[in-house]
C-alpha cells in the first residue's frame, strides 16, 4: 500500500516554544490513523503544519509530491481537507452554504464568467451528501451559531468532506459528542475510510480512537513516543502513564466499550442504517 | 547650522504633536473601553474649548474667573463624557466596529452643527491658560506653551499607562472588550469599565480642549479635524498602546511643523506653478503607516488571534430582476416630470447609489473597511478631466481609461489589505484617502484648483447626453432627463451585476473570507486573490460612480472627493445596509444632496447645519434601532442573528 | 437535610424563537456533585446559561441560596458565588494565563499557586497569551481559573472537553473533593459518563429540553440498564420525529 501522506522530520517553533520535534508519520491508502498525546503535545500543531498554517521544517509529501512550500489554500486543493479544534466555521454563512463554500471550485476565469453570465446555481451535489452523511440535513439552513458545540464540530467534518479530499485531517470531531454520538461519528467515519478517503484523527475519546483507527501514534512534548496498532499502544507502558491513565486505558478495553457498543447496536445503527 | 531651524520648527511642532498625542490618546481609549473607532474624540476636544471660552469670556452672560472656569468646563466634559456614554457607546455595545464609527461619526456632525449654530463659524481667540512667554532657542523663538503641552501631556500618558498596567481596572478593561458575556462571569461589570472608560477619555479631550486654546484660536474645524492624525498616531501603538501613540503623535505633530519649514526652501518640489507641492506630509504619514502595518501581521490571521465582531449578514437577493423592472420605469419617468431641483437630487443620489455599491462588495461582502473608494472615484474624475484639457480625450474613452486608471489604484490600495485586517484597515484607508486628496487632487497640475478643474459634456458621434443637453425635462429646465437615464442605466446594470455577484461562486467565496479568512484558505480559497478582486471590482465601480460625479458638475475640484464626504458615505451606507444592494440605493436616496434632501430642503426649509444637526442625530437613532441596516431589515427580515453568547 | 445551593423550579428557557428546556425541575446541595447528561442539542447549555443568566428564561423559578435570581444581572450572579465555565470556555485570548489570575472584580483575591497545583501542567505557562494555548491548556485554565474562586455553586459546561484522559480521571475526584471541602455545590456536564457516575452524588438525564432521568449516582452504578433505557427512550423519541 503507498503512503498518501508521508512527513519526515517535521519540526515546529514558535518563539522559544518548541512545539513539534522531528516528527515522522505516515498515512496510508485505506487507513485511519490515528494520533493520540496529553494535551499541548502538539497534535493541533501537526496538522497545522501538513496543512500549511505554521511555518515548519522538514518534509511533507501528499502522494510523493512534497508539499511543505506550498500556501494552505494550494495544499487544500491538492486535496487536504481538515477541520478544527476551535471548529472556525464562516458564521454569517448557513450551514449549507458553509459546505457549498468547499465543495465549489473556481478559478478567476469561472468566476468572473459566472458574475458575468449567472451560470451558476449554488446546487452541489457533493454537500447534500456530506450533510445526509453526518445526518445533518435538519439544522441545513441553521446559522452555525445557533447549533450545540458538538453539531457545530460535525457541520466542520461535513465542510471537510464535501470538499471531495484524498486526506481528510480530523481534529476532536467527538469532543461535545456524547459516548453515543461519538461511537455513531466513529462508525461512519470508518465507512468514509472504507470508501476509500484515508484519515488522520485526532481525539480524545479513546474508546473512539482505539475502537476505530487501524495504526496510532503517540506525541509527548513534540516527540513521537511510540506507535502501532491500538491494541499496542493501549499496553504501552510509557503511553499509559503520560496519556491514557490507569483506568481509563482498561476501560476503554472493557467497560467503556462494552456499554458504548450496546448502546450504539441497538438504536443507533438502526437510525444510521435507514 | 543648517540644523539649527530644522531643530526649531521641531520645537515649535511639540505643541501641536501634544494635541494630536492627546487625542490619538482619546482614540486609544475609546477603543480599549469599547472597541469604538472614536472620530469624535476632537469634536469632544472643541467642545471643551468652546465652554471654556464662553465660560471664560462671559458669552453667557456671567464672566467666571480662569479657575472657575476650568473646573466648570472639567464638569461639562464629563457631562458630555456621560451623554457620550449613554447616546452612542452604550447602546451599540455589541455591534460590529464599524456601527460604532458610524455612530461617533453621526455625533462628530450633530456636535460640530450645534457648536456652528451655537458661536458661528469664526474662530474665536481664546483667553490662554498656558504661560505665554517665548524662549530663543538658536536664534528662533518657541512658544514655551508647546513645551507645556507636550509635558501635560505625556504626564496624562504615563497616568493611563500605570492605569492600565498595573490596576485591575486596565485588566478587567481588556477582558471586557474581548468578550463581555465572559467578563459578566466573572463578576466583570462591562457597563461600568465602558462608562469610566469614555469619562476617562472625555477627561482628557477636555484637557486636550482647554490646552488647544493656548496655542491656538477655537474654532469649530481645527480640533475635530486633528482626528486623522491622532488616528494615524494611535494606528501606530495598534489602537492599544498610549506610550507609542504619544510619540508618534510627537513625532506627526514635529514633522509637519519641519516640513513647513522645508517648503519654504528652494529645493522643496514645486507643483510647476511655483507653489509648494502639497500633501507631502499625508504622503508620508500613509506610507510610514503601510510599512509598520505591514509588517505586524501575518497573512493569514494565526491561532489565538482576536476576531472582530462581524458584519450584518449578507442575504441572497431575492428577484433582482423583477424588482428592477419596477423601480426603474418609475424612476426614469419620474427623472422626467420632476423639476429641476428634485431632478438634480435624483442624479445625485442615483451617482451617490453606484458609489456605495462600491462599498458594498468591498465591506459588505468581502469585508474589507475602506475609506478610500472615494478617492479612487476621484482619480477616474480628474482623469476624464485631465484627458480632456491636456489631450483633448473625451467620451467614452476618457472615461473607460479613467476607471481602469481607478482599478490600478484600488487595487494597489488592496496590497495592505492582504495583512492589515479590520479596524486598523479602516485607519489606513483613510491615510490613503487623505494622501490622495492631497497629493493628487489639491495640486494643480493633476488635481484642480480651487476654481476646478473642466469637465466637457458626455457625448457620443455628436450626440450630447450631459445635464446640459438640449432635451429637458417637463419644466423645460437643466439638468437634462437624458444625463439622468444615463446614469439610470448605468446604475441598473451594476447593481443587477452586484446581485449577481453575491449569487456566484465568487461572491460566496468572498463572504467566506469575510467570515474566517483560515478557514476559507482551508476550503480552498485563495484569500489574497479574493481579496485583490473585490478591490479591483469596487475600484472600478467607485471609477464608474467618479466619472458620472465629474459629468454631472461640469467641473470638478478636491472638495468633490473629500476625505469627510468619504467617511459620510460610509455612515450613510451602514445605516441602510451595507451588505446588500437595496441598502445602497436607499442609501443614495438619503445621501446628502440627494433626493430625500432636496425634499426637506424644499418642504421644510431645513438645510445646512441645521440639517447637519437632525442628520447626525437620525444615524445615532437609526444605528441604535436597526444595527443591521434599514434595507436589511425592511428587504430581508430574517432572523435576528444569534446572541453573541456562543461565538 | 442538607442545606440547598441552588433549586430549579419549572424552568423554561431559549432563544429567538422557541423554548429549548421546558419545566425543567432541578436542585443541587451544599457538597454535593450534580452530573448533566444527554445528548447534543438536549438543552445542557442552555440550562447552565439560564442559571448564571446569560440567558434569560420565560418561565420558572431559579433559587440560589434561598434568594430569587430572575433579578440579578449575570454580574451581580458571579459575584454571589456563582461560577460558570460555560461552552467555548469563557476565557480571553488577549491575557496571559498570569493576568487571568489577576483578573477579578474588586474585592476579589485568588491564589494563583492553587490554580496551578489543580493542574501543574499550566505552571510553566503563566506568561503564554490564553489564545496560544492549546485546546486542553485552555480547558484547564478555564476549570482552574473559576475552582481558585471558591464559589458556593460550580457550574461546568463539559468539564472534561479535550482534556487527555488520564487528566479526567484525575480531575473528577479532585472536582468531588472540592465540593466537599468548601461547601460547594457542582453541577456538572459530562460526556464520559461512566466516569462522571464514579463521583456524582445525583445525575440528570436531559432529552429534548425534558428531564427523562433523575436518579442517585448509587442505583445507577448497580444498575447500568436504568441509564441505557432512558437513552433508549430519547433515542425512540427522536426516531419518531423524525419519521413525523
Ligand atoms: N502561536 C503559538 N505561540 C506560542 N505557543 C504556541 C503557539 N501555538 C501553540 N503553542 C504551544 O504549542 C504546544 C502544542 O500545542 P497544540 O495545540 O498542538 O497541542 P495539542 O496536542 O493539540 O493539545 P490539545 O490536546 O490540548 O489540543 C502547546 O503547549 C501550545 O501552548
Ligand atoms: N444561540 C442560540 N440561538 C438559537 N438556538 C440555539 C442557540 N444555542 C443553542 N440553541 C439551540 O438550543 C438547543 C439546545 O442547545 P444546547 O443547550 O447548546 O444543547 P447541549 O448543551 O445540551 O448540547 C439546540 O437545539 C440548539 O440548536
Ligand atoms: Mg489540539
Ligand atoms: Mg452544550
Amino acid at each position: 500500500m503507498s503512503a498518501v501522506l508521508s512527513t519526515s522530520g517535521v519540526s515546529v517553533s514558535f518563539g522559544a516554544v518548541r512545539a513539534l520535534s522531528e516528527v515522522d508519520l505516515e498515512v496510508r491508502e485505506g487507513q485511519l490513523v490515528g494520533l493520540i498525546g496529553p494535551n499541548g503535545a502538539g497534535k493541533t500543531t501537526f496538522i497545522d503544519a501538513v496543512t500549511g498554517f505554521v511555518p515548519a521544517r522538514g518534509d511533507i509529501r501528499l502522494r510523493d509530491r512534497d508539499i511543505s512550500g506550498l500556501p494552505p489554500h494550494r495544499r487544500a486543493r491538492l486535496g487536504l481537507g481538515r477541520t478544527w479544534q476551535t471548529i472556525e466555521l464562516f458564521d454569517d454563512l448557513s450551514v449549507r452554504e458553509n459546505l457549498a463554500v468547499a465543495a465549489q471550485r473556481s478559478t478567476l476565469a469561472s468566476g468572473l464568467g459566472e458574475v458575468f453570465l449567472g451560470l451558476w446555481h449554488g446546487e452541489e451535489q457533493v454537500a447534500e451528501d456530506a450533510l445526509d452523511l453526518l445526518d445533518l440535513r435538519h439544522d441545513a439552513d441553521r446559522m452555525p451559531s445557533e447549533l450545540p458545540q458538538g453539531r457545530r464540530k460535525l457541520v466542520g467534518v461535513a465542510r471537510a468532506l464535501a470538499a471531495r479530499p484524498r486526506l481528510l485531517l480530523l481534529d476532536e470531531p467527538a469532543a461535545g459528542l456524547d459516548s453515543h454520538e461519538s461511537a455513531e461519528l466513529g462508525e461512519r467515519l470508518r465507512r468514509v475510510v472504507d470508501a476509500g478517503l484515508p484519515a488522520l484523527l485526532v481525539d480524545h475519546d479513546m474508546s473512539l480512537v482505539l475502537g476505530i483507527c487501524d495504526y496510532v501514534y503517540v506525541l509527548d512534548f513534540g516527540k513521537l513516543i511510540a506507535r502501532g496498532t491500538p491494541e499496542e499502544v493501549r499496553n504501552d507502558p510509557e503511553v499509559r502513564a503520560a496519556y491514557l491513565g490507569g483506568s481509563t486505558a482498561d476501560m476503554a478495553s472493557t467497560a467503556d466499550m462494552a456499554s458504548t457498543d450496546m448502546l450504539v447496536t441497538m438504536p443507533g445503527s438502526e437510525a444510521t442504517e435507514r | 547650522m543648517v540644523l539649527s531651524p530644522i531643530v526649531a520648527f521641531a520645537l515649535i511642532g511639540l505643541g501641536s504633536g501634544g494635541l494630536i498625542a492627546g487625542i490619538g490618546l482619546g482614540v486609544v481609549l475609546s477603543y480599549r473601553g469599547g472597541g469604538v473607532i472614536n472620530l469624535s474624540a476632537g469634536v469632544l476636544a472643541m467642545l471643551s474649548g468652546f465652554c471654556y471660552w464662553a465660560l471664560d469670556t462671559g458669552y453667557f452672560g456671567i464672566t467666571f474667573p480662569t479657575g472657575w472656569a476650568i473646573t466648570l468646563t472639567i464638569v461639562f466634559a464629563l457631562v458630555v463624557g456621560v451623554v457620550f456614554e449613554f447616546g452612542v457607546v452604550r447602546p451599540l455595545r455589541g455591534q460590529p466596529p464599524l456601527a460604532k464609527l458610524t455612530a461617533t461619526l453621526g455625533f462628530f456632525v450633530s456636535a460640530q452643527a450645534a457648536v456652528v449654530l451655537g458661536f458661528g463659524e469664526e474662530a474665536r481667540p481664546q483667553p490662554p491658560i498656558l504661560p505665554s512667554g517665548i524662549v530663543s532657542i538658536l536664534g528662533y523663538t518657541v512658544p514655551v506653551s508647546s513645551f507645556w503641552i507636550a509635558g501635560i501631556v505625556l504626564a496624562v500618558t504615563l497616568l493611563f499607562v500605570g492605569a492600565f498596567r498595573w490596576s485591575r481596572f486596565g485588566l478587567g478593561t481588556r477582558a471586557a472588550a474581548e468578550n463581555e458575556a465572559y467578563a459578566t462571569l466573572y463578576g466583570l461589570s462591562p457597563n461600568g469599565l465602558s462608562l469610566a472608560n469614555t469619562l476617562l477619555m472625555s477627561l482628557a479631550m477636555g484637557l486636550v480642549g482647554l490646552l488647544g486654546a493656548s496655542i491656538a484660536e477655537v474654532d469649530s474645524s481645527t480640533l475635530p479635524l486633528m482626528i486623522v492624525p491622532a488616528l494615524a498616531a494611535a494606528t501606530f501603538g495598534s489602537l492599544n498602546s498610549f506610550t507609542v501613540t504619544y510619540i508618534a503623535g510627537m513625532l506627526i505633530g514635529m514633522a509637519e511643523s519641519v516640513l513647513i519649514f522645508f517648503s519654504s526652501q528652494s529645493w522643496f518640489p514645486t507643483n510647476g506653478i511655483g507653489n509648494p507641492l502639497p500633501g507631502v506630509q499625508e504622503l508620508m504619514i500613509f506610507v510610514v503607516l503601510v510599512v509598520a502595518m505591514f509588517f505586524r501581521a501575518g497573512k493569514i490571521p494565526g491561532r489565538g488571534d482576536i476576531v472582530e465582531r462581524r458584519l450584518p449578514p449578507a442575504p441572497r437577493p431575492r428577484a433582482p430582476l423583477k424588482a428592477a423592472m419596477k423601480w426603474v420605469p418609475l424612476c426614469a419617468f419620474l427623472m422626467w416630470a420632476l423639476p429641476f431641483g428634485f431632478r438634480e437630487g435624483l442624479i445625485t443620489s442615483l451617482i451617490a447609489a453606484v458609489s456605495l455599491l462600491s462599498l458594498v462588495v468591498i465591506t459588505g461582502f468581502v469585508g474589507q473597511l475602506s475609506i478610500v473608494q472615494l478617492a479612487l472615484a476621484g482619480v477616474a474624475g480628474f482623469t476624464v478631466s485631465h484627458f480632456f484639457i491636456n489631450f483633448g480625450i473625451g467620451f467614452p474613452w476618457a472615461a473607460i481609461i479613467g476607471v481602469l486608471l481607478a482599478t490600478v489604484v484600488g487595487l494597489i490600495s488592496g496590497f495592505p489589505a492582504l495583512r492589515v485586517r479590520g479596524v486598523s484597515l479602516v485607519v489606513l484607508t483613510l491615510a490613503a484617502a487623505v494622501a490622495i486628496e492631497n497629493f493628487g487632487f489639491t495640486n494643480s497640475t493633476w488635481g484642480a484648483s480651487v476654481t476646478g478643474s473642466l469637465v466637457p459634456a458626455p457625448s457620443l458621434f455628436g450626440f450630447n447626453f450631459g445635464p446640459n443637453a438640449s432635451f429637458h425635462g417637463i419644466d423645460g429646465a437643466e439638468p437634462s432627463p437624458l444625463f439622468g437615464w444615463f446614469c439610470l442605466v448605468v446604475l441598473t446594470v451594476i447593481a443587477l451585476w452586484v446581485c449577481n455577484l453575491r449569487r456566484s461562486r465568487l461572491g460566496q467565496e468572498m463572504l467566506a473570507v469575510r467570515a474566517n479568512e483560515r478557514a476559507a484558505a482551508a476550503s480552498g480559497v485563495n484569500v489574497r486573490n479574493v481579496k485583490l478582486i473585490g478591490f479591483a471590482i469596487a475600484a472600478a465601480i467607485a471609477g464608474v460612480s467618479g466619472v458620472l460625479l465629474a459629468y454631472s458638475y461640469g467641473s470638478i475640484t478636491a472638495d468633490s472627493y473629500d476625505t469627510l464626504v468619504a467617511i459620510s458615505l460610509i455612515a450613510f451606507i451602514y445605516i441602510c445596509g451595507i451588505t446588500t444592494v437595496p441598502g445602497a440605493i436607499q442609501g443614495g436616496l438619503i445621501y446628502t444632496g440627494g433626493l430625500l434632501a432636496y425634499a426637506i430642503l424644499d418642504w421644510f426649509g431645513l438645510q445646512g447645519n441645521w440639517l447637519n444637526l437632525l442628520v447626525g442625530f437620525l444615524v445615532i437613532a437609526s444605528l441604535v434601532l436597526r444595527p443591521e441596516g434599514g434595507a436589511t431589515y425592511l428587504f430581508y427580515r430574517s432572523k435576528r442573528p444569534a446572541s453573541e453568547v456562543t461565538s | 437535610m442538607s442545606e440547598t445551593v441552588l433549586s430549579v423550579d419549572e424552568l423554561s428557557a431559549g432563544y429567538d424563537q422557541a423554548d429549548v428546556v421546558r419545566r425543567l425541575d432541578l436542585r443541587v446541595d451544599v457538597g454535593e456533585v450534580v452530573a448533566l447528561f444527554g445528548p447534543n442539542g438536549a438543552g445542557k447549555t442552555t440550562t447552565l446559561r439560564a442559571i448564571s443568566g446569560i440567558v434569560k428564561p420565560s418561565h420558572g423559578t431559579i433559587r440560589y441560596l434561598g434568594k430569587d435570581l430572575s433579578r440579578l444581572s449575570p454580574t451581580v450572579r458571579a459575584r454571589a458565588g456563582i461560577a460558570h465555565v460555560p461552552e467555548g470556555r469563557g476565557i480571553f485570548f488577549g491575557l496571559t494565563v498570569a493576568e487571568h489570575m489577576r483578573l477579578g472584580y474588586r474585592g476579589e483575591t485568588v491564589d494563583p499557586e492553587q490554580a496551578y497545583s489543580y493542574f501543574p501542567a499550566l505552571a510553566p505557562l503563566r506568561d503564554r497569551r490564553a489564545g496560544f494555548l492549546s485546546g486542553g491548556e485552555q480547558q484547564m485554565l478555564a476549570v482552574a481559573r473559576n475552582l481558585v474562586r471558591r464559589p458556593r455553586l460550580l457550574l461546568l459546561d463539559e468539564l472534561s472537553l479535550g482534556l487527555a484522559p488520564v487528566l479526567v480521571e484525575q480531575l473528577l475526584p479532585v472536582v468531588r473533593q472540592y465540593a466537599l471541602d468548601n461547601g460547594c455545590g457542582v453541577l456538572l456536564v459530562e460526556q464520559h459518563v461512566q466516569l462522571a457516575i464514579e463521583v456524582a452524588d445525583r445525575c440528570y438525564v436531559l432529552s429534548h429540553g425534558d428531564v427523562v432521568l433523575h436518579e442517585t449516582s448509587e442505583r445507577l452504578r448497580s444498575d447500568p440498564d436504568i441509564l441505557v433505557a432512558s437513552y433508549l427512550g430519547q433515542r425512540r423519541r427522536s426516531g419518531e420525529e423524525a419519521a413525523l
